[in-house]
């Protein structure tokens, strides 16, 4: 996958059949010619897949904007009715139904507290309705991870952070991991959650994240040994 | 626009650490985070970074005609409007608590305690005083704006030179900074501002040694503390006490031991005892501010007048 | 201006002519004040200080309550007429929102506010007289009038200032000698002898406020003695009234106050 540094306007090479644009592009169909052409909304790294069909630019940001199917992590910021607000860090709160956890009936729903965290998949994302979400997995209908979260604690990062941490090759999760255990949840919205045995385990994780943050540190894997070296020692 | 409340498990976790006495971005209870002074081109313009945390002190003089009440002494003033540049938790022109809290601090550190000599900013006793008006901008908030706006403008007072004027019969004659090299403000003290913040709990101390910057200095302990005191809290930090107005204590001192300023406003009760401890530590840490501001105002000197031998 | 008045002569004495612990006299006036849940006179020698306390009750506006506490509001007003060169001061004057910003923070954590979430707890202070010691005259006021208004707290706060002079520890400043003298006034908890406020606004050496300070809170533990015996008084009073069945009687008698027998209409 080649990848080249792309600006806003300018006008991207984008050619198959089945053409699929991804974030950061646009067909801009110009008054003239009757073919579309593609534009870059984003600064950030152009990229396709394999086939060529597949198009979009690697960005990053720190405002997240909903999108359907994405795995969140929100706070609970109040009662609706019967289900919930939930701030996932976007424009607006979303809307979490007091039915859409596992095994949830009319009589029997979870009782969660204003600033609980929950992980949460965003069903509906429309750009002129707030956002919905539900805590449990689409098809199964059963929690796969969804649900509160317990203990442990939340690390704010970029938005590309949360999508390096969610690719199965990057480094750090694996080298945290061969460290001591922990579990995680990966937020898109720049949000995860970590909860380790100890404190300073946890603490440790919170500031290897900061650090390979390409927005904060920008440390690859050598310097985040490196850093773990320093720290444990 | 109030900013949210923590969550329940970072509550939690900040607690449980800081009884530990880990803190989530790994410094010591009582360290401060890593100062960065930049003297700007003008005279009197200093950026202070403590941490992320970022505020623009901006100084400069003009001559006016003093009050009927004060004929002999100069005029500071001090103008510090937070922006919603800062954080989303401010508002423009309603002050917000914090920004009244910072703003009276200010006043108190820099004006009531005196710290700039004004019987030497004045010219001619009655008709000409030298007004000085320090404004500061708040660029980013990351915890603990009041010891970085402290620390801004007393750089600042330090950095800036007024004209030279000389007053012959009735005229007063000021020279440019060409003909006459500006003059420093004489200033009686240079107070630093420390800010802790106090929880209701003991903490077991940390479980093993983190590797410390070389700048660590040993503090003083005290034994059957029943609070755990954190110096330079962080947002989170600050907004984990229960109540909307968090248990700070704000000392202002200067490195002779002089205590300028001490605010601590209700919160979390304390023992005489670990107050004076408290007042300790502070004296402890400022000599490292102090070096930093000492440092930076040497290297903006030589940078200075490595420009100008050119 | 004439010759300078001696802040502390040679025989002891200051220039109101007290020694250099003794404290002014205190008068408290716990006597019902309009509509008011709870209210309290303190004086303290010249300064003058009322406070009342509203609640809890329904919060003005929504967005200020707290989902498992009772909010705290408190309002200064500084009368124009309290010094002695008459100075309307606005509303927004930023030593006003800092007074009531620091009593505020003083009893958030004294209030047990986790008994009455979502509701409203208001303190008004009015200053009628100021002759120094105005932020301790107005915490002793407030702890007083929230006891009256039946507002569960931990402790009593016992506020009071106290300076010194070229190595000579005073407590209780007046405003000539608080213009002077660098001091501090210091809010205790006499139950457990900690200290909830302290501030210090002219420059003093650490050595001198250590002194200063030790003495200060000593004295916020007589200054509870003289409150306890006013609350005492009051609360024995009501006692007293409510046991012989007659309608709740002010520690004052006030004309026009008996029973009167309604006509049968």
């Amino acid at each position: 996958m080649t990848s080249t540094t792309t600006l806003p306007g300018e006008i991207v090479p984008a050619q198959h059949p089945n053409l699929k644009l991804g974030p950061g592009l646009l067909q801009s169909i110009s008054g003239t010619s009757d073919s579309a052409t593609i534009v870059s909304t984003r600064a950030g790294e152009l990229q396709h897949s394999a086939n060529r069909s597949k198009w979009w630019i690697e960005s990053n940001a720190r405002r997240y904007v909903p999108a359907a199917q994405e795995s969140v992590i929100g706070q609970i910021s109040g009662r609706a009715g019967e289900g919930y607000r939930v701030d996932i860090g976007g424009a607006h709160n979303a809307s979490l139904d007091g039915l859409a956890f596992e095994g949830a009936t009319k009589r029997n729903r979870p009782n969660l507290k204003v600033n609980s965290l929950v992980y949460a998949r965003v069903s509906l994302a429309h750009k002129d309705m707030e956002p919905e979400l539900e805590c449990f997995d689409a098809q199964t209908r059963k929690a796969e991870g969804f649900g509160e979260l317990k203990g442990g604690f939340v690390v704010k990062c970029s938005l590309g952070m949360s999508r390096r941490l969610l690719d199965p090759n990057h480094f750090l999760l694996p080298l945290l991991g061969s460290r001591f255990p922990l579990e995680c949840a990966v937020g898109m919205n720049g949000r995860i959650w970590v909860d380790t045995k100890s404190a300073q385990n946890t603490i440790i994780v919170a500031r290897c994240i900061e650090a390979a943050d390409p927005d904060g540190g920008g440390l690859d894997e050598a310097d985040v040994n490196k850093l773990l070296n320093g720290i444990q020692s | 626009m109030r900013p949210p409340s923590p969550s329940i498990p970072e509550r939690e976790f900040a607690l449980s650490a800081l009884q530990q006495s880990m803190r989530i971005d790994g410094r010591t209870l009582l360290e401060i985070r890593p100062i960065n002074l930049t003297f700007g081109p003008a005279l009197g313009c200093v950026e202070c970074e403590l941490g992320k945390t970022r505020v623009l002190a901006f100084i400069d003089s003009k001559m006016i005609k003093p009050p009927e009440e004060r004929p002999l002494e100069g005029i500071i003033s001090i103008h510090s409007e937070i922006s919603p540049m800062a954080s989303s938790a401010y508002e423009t022109g309603r002050p917000s608590d914090e920004e009244v809290a910072i703003t009276r601090m200010l006043e108190k550190v820099l004006r009531r305690s005196d710290a700039v000599d004004r019987e030497s900013l004045c010219i001619v006793a009655g008709q000409r005083v030298w007004h000085l008006r320090l404004t500061l901008h708040f660029l980013a908030d990351a915890g603990n704006m009041l010891d970085c706006a402290c620390l801004a403008a007393v750089a600042a007072l330090r950095h800036f030179r007024r004209p030279e004027v000389e007053v012959v019969g009735e005229d007063v004659i000021t020279y440019d900074p060409s003909e006459r090299p500006p003059i420093p403000l004489a200033m009686h003290h240079t107070p630093y501002v420390l800010t802790f913040a106090l929880f209701p709990f003991a903490s077991t101390p940390a479980p093993q040694q983190t590797k410390l910057s070389s700048t660590h200095v040993p503090t003083p302990q005290l034994a059957n503390s029943s609070i755990t005191a954190v110096l330079d809290p962080s947002p989170l930090e600050a907004s984990l006490l229960p109540s909307s107005s968090p248990s700070l204590l704000s000392l202002a001192l200067t490195p002779q031991r002089e205590l300028c300023v001490v605010n601590k406003a209700g919160g979390v009760p304390v023992s005489p005892e670990e107050f004076l401890w408290l007042v300790k530590v502070a004296e402890e840490r400022v000599r490292e501010v102090e070096a930093c501001l000492e440092g930076g105002l040497l290297k903006a000197k030589a940078e200075a007048e490595g420009i100008g031998s050119l | 201006m004439g010759s300078r008045v001696e802040i502390l002569n040679d025989g002891g004495y200051r220039s109101d002519g007290r020694r250099q612990f003794e404290l002014r006299d205190i008068a408290i006036d716990l006597s019902r004040h309009g509509q008011a849940d709870g209210s309290a006179m303190y004086t303290q020698g010249l300064t003058e200080v009322l406070v009342t306390v509203f609640g809890p009750r329904e919060a003005k506006l929504r967005s200020q309550t707290i989902h498992n506490r009772a909010n705290i509001n408190v309002e200064v007003n500084i009368a124009a007429f309290s010094t002695g060169e008459r100075r309307k001061r606005s509303r927004g004057d930023k030593r006003i929102l800092e007074l009531g910003a620091a009593i505020k923070s003083t009893f958030e954590p004294v209030i047990q506010t986790h008994l009455y979430p979502r509701s409203q707890i208001d303190i008004f202070v009015q200053v009628l007289q100021q002759d120094g010691g105005l932020l301790s005259a107005a915490i002793n006021a407030t702890t007083l009038a929230l006891i009256t208004a039946g507002i569960p707290l931990f402790d009593y706060v016992c506020a009071v200032s106290s300076g010194v002079h070229s190595t000579h520890a005073m407590l209780d400043l007046t405003t000539l000698e608080e213009n002077d003298v660098p001091h501090l006034t210091v809010a205790v908890m006499p139950r457990t002898g900690k200290i909830t406020l302290v501030t210090l606004e002219t420059r003093l050496h650490s050595d001198r406020f250590e002194e200063v300070f030790r003495i200060a809170c000593e004295a916020g533990k007589v200054l509870h003695e003289e409150m306890r015996n006013a609350i005492k008084a009051r609360t024995s009073a009501l006692a007293r009234a409510m046991g012989e069945g007659h309608p709740a009687g002010a520690p004052s008698n006030r004309e026009g106050d008996e029973d009167f027998e309604m006509g049968d209409d």
